[in-house]
């Protein structure tokens, strides 16, 4: 069976920095990945490769059989990714913002006007879409980006720190799209995070990343019984640990 | 297709929309020049108001026929204060105290000289109590009236020696004696105009043209530096760089949008530009309306066309440059500190060629110079204008292939891990010249 991610021994140097140290995990077809771990451990490095945005240094990484340095035209036709840090463009509003990058998804203007639809739901944004990004907030720029990001319903979805720096009500409701488009409609999504009882709730398997290794993987229940630990955070500090 | 234009429009929408970018580019020009151009108007139509109604003080030491032919020339249409006083010290303290701008002071034998055939000697004093052109305007008008009356005098001196010797002939004759009539040949045509007059339209033309180049490309190396910036500091390249479309398309998109906002922006400056000029020059419309077209050296369709397809590939190979460098920063301030540099290849020849002409600069200039794409696009903006277009042809042919050296580097970038990973700051930057500075010392 096909991987929608196999990641091989994949290593990327930055200088005299090693961000990711030959580092293997496969993602399947529908599953909720999480990629775990602590600040500055390769997350956001391993999710710029697989979004074809860096280049590995050794190793290789495939998405649906495409590999990131050959296809990598091939796979930014299949993938959404949303950065950790993205920002929207200041001047454009919510609106015009959606429908310029839906835009290029689309085929016609019925499937545009159906992905604005959708990401007008997620966003959940109103009227305020008609005003300029410039004035909205964090927690309303995070939700744009997010409905922009699944709006076009992409074979694999990659989300860095999706939730980071929400509150409670708005992390909540991301959470429930992310899991919403991966169970009803076929959305593959590969996440970070460093928040690992999100992590719980939302992936089917994890990753747990540190200093660019891959130090544990599983579902969260078979690594909490594995390390008879109460849930990740326990499991990720007994990990560590041990590494 | 249709992503390139959506990419153009976005990218528009971006910059006109930023109040900087719009008030700078579009509107500052727009104002800017009409309220230049009304103030020289309004200071030169002072001047000609204080010329007109030139008021001076007359204080006279002599008597005679000759001081009251003066005298009587001075008074005449011009309003005079006439000073007594008890010699030129009391007489200077007196004037003072009047607003008259000059005081002429009409010496103790000066009727006697000029009867005598010695020289008339005058003096004159000027106030100057603002240090305005004004004040020199009115210190002018004292003189031009003393020269005329000089002419006078002087045509009838030689009449009267013409007489006294029985010759014939014409007073003003006498005194110039030579008439001479200067032709120009332009183009193989011979025209009734001065060169000189032609000269000074020229000069005007070629130090127009390379402003106009040099403004223009600054346009659009600051809006294309600013529009990848932008992407950077506020975080929306990472999520461009990952869309179904080819970077090569991305690039073109940048390119595009730059040109339409920086060709707004010189349409803009050349209508902010035209009020200046007419509202400036108002008092002397002949300045404005003699141009290259009267002279039959105007452009002809073909040197039109030569010219736009000039301008258009000068400013993609500085928008080009300019995306290419700005792609090494990660923020607004430092891509435009750093494109700053750029100033000076694009100055230095419109300065250099604004005042001399390419053959007349030593030889390591000239080379120097001609390394540089934007000698050439201002040499052929002249050229055009004498309809030389072979040198228009190289200089398109030359500019075109540094263009696409340019652009094939920048789309190199584009298609790196470089753009997203280049972390050039204004504090890397400073650090670099910091280093260098040292090593100098
Ligand atoms: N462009 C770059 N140039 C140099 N070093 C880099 C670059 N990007 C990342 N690194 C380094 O690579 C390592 C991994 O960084 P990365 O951003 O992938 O971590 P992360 O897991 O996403 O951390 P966080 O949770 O803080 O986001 C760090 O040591 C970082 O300093
Ligand atoms: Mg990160």
């Amino acid at each position: 069976m096909q991987y929608a991610i196999d990641v091989r021994n994949l290593t990327k140097t930055f200088g005299d920095i090693v961000a990711i140290d030959g580092a293997s995990f496969t993602v399947k077809e529908r599953e909720i990945f999480g990629l775990i771990g602590p600040n500055g451990a390769g997350k956001t490095t391993a999710l710029r490769i697989l979004s074809t945005l860096l280049k590995p240094s050794s190793g290789t990484a495939t998405i649906f059989g495409n590999d990131v340095v050959k296809k990598p035209e091939a796979i930014r036709e299949s993938i959404s990714y949303l950065p950790e840090e993205a920002g929207a463009y200041q001047n454009l509003s919510g609106y015009e913002y959606l429908s310029f990058m839906a835009g290029f998804y689309a085929e016609d203007k019925e499937s545009q006007d159906e992905m604005l639809k959708e990401a007008e739901l997620i966003s959940g944004l109103g009227e305020r879409l008609d005003d300029r990004i410039k004035g909205y907030s964090k927690g309303m720029k995070r939700r744009l980006l997010l409905a922009r990001a699944v709006m076009m319903k992409p074979k694999l979805l990659i989300l860095d720190e999706p939730t980071s720096g929400l509150d409670v009500v708005h992390a909540f409701h991301v959470r429930q799209v992310i899991k919403e488009y991966a169970d009803k409609k076929g959305v593959t999504v590969l996440l970070s995070s460093h928040n690992m009882l999100e992590v719980e709730y939302l992936c089917h398997r994890v990753s747990l990343i540190n200093e660019g290794k891959i130090i544990a993987e599983g579902s969260p229940d078979e690594l909490t019984q594995k390390f008879s630990a109460e849930n990740l955070e326990q499991v990720f500090m007994e990990v560590a640990k041990l590494g | 297709m249709g992503n390139l234009w959506s990419l153009v429009l976005k990218e528009i929408k971006e910059l006109v929309r930023d109040p900087k970018i719009l008030i700078g580019v579009i509107l500052m020009p727009i104002i800017i020049f009409p309220v230049m151009g009304s103030a020289i108007n309004i200071s030169t139509s002072s001047v000609q108001r204080a010329m007109i109604t030139a008021s001076f003080a007359i204080y006279n030491e002599d008597e005679g026929a000759p001081t009251d032919a003066l005298l009587e020339h001075l008074y005449r249409n011009n309003t005079v204060i006439t000073i007594e006083a008890n010699g030129i010290q009391d007489a200077l303290s007196k004037y003072q105290e009047t607003n008259a701008s000059t005081l002429l002071w009409i010496m103790e034998g000066y009727s006697e000289n000029v009867s005598q055939g010695l020289k008339g000697e005058l003096k004159v004093y000027a106030n100057l109590k603002s240090l305005s052109i004004a004040e020199a305007g009115s210190t002018d008008a004292i003189g031009g009236l003393l020269n005329y009356y000089a002419y006078f005098l002087s045509i009838a001196n030689i009449n009267s020696l013409l007489e006294q010797a029985g010759a014939i002939g014409e007073a003003s004759v006498v005194r110039s004696p030579l008439s001479v009539d200067y032709q120009s040949i332009i183009k193989g045509n011979v025209i009734d105009v001065a060169p000189s007059q032609i000269v000074s339209v020229i000069m005007s033309q070629s130090v127009m043209l390379p402003i106009m180049v040099m403004v223009m490309l600054m346009f659009a190396i600051q809006m294309a530096a600013t529009s990848i910036a932008i992407e950077k500091e506020q975080k929306t390249l990472e999520t461009l760089m990952t869309l179904p479309v080819s970077r090569l398309t991305i690039l073109s998109g940048k390119l595009a949008g730059s040109i339409v906002v920086a060709v707004a922006g010189a349409i803009a400056y050349m209508i902010g530009f035209g009020y200046y000029m007419t509202s400036a020059f108002s008092f002397a419309p002949e300045l404005t309306t003699m141009s290259t077209q009267d002279l039959s050296i105007g452009l002809e369709p073909l040197g039109t066309l030569l010219l736009g397809v000039n301008i258009f590939v000068t400013l993609v190979s500085g928008l080009a440059l300019a995306i290419s460098l700005a792609t090494f920063t990660d923020n607004v301030r430092s891509a435009q500190s750093l494109t700053g540099f750029l100033t000076i290849p694009i100055m230095l020849p419109a300065i250099i060629l604004m005042f001399s002409d390419l053959s007349m600069l030593p030889k390591t200039v000239q080379m120097v110079l001609l390394v540089i794409p934007y000698t050439h696009s201002i040499i052929a903006s002249k050229a055009a204008f004498l309809g030389n277009y072979v040198l228009v042809l190289r200089s398109i042919g030359y500019i075109t292939l540094f263009t696409l050296v340019v652009l094939y580097i920048a789309a190199k970038i584009f298609s790196t891990e470089r753009i997203i990973t280049a972390r050039f700051t204004t504090f890397d930057m400073k650090k670099l010249l910091g280093r260098r500075s040292n090593r100098e010392r």
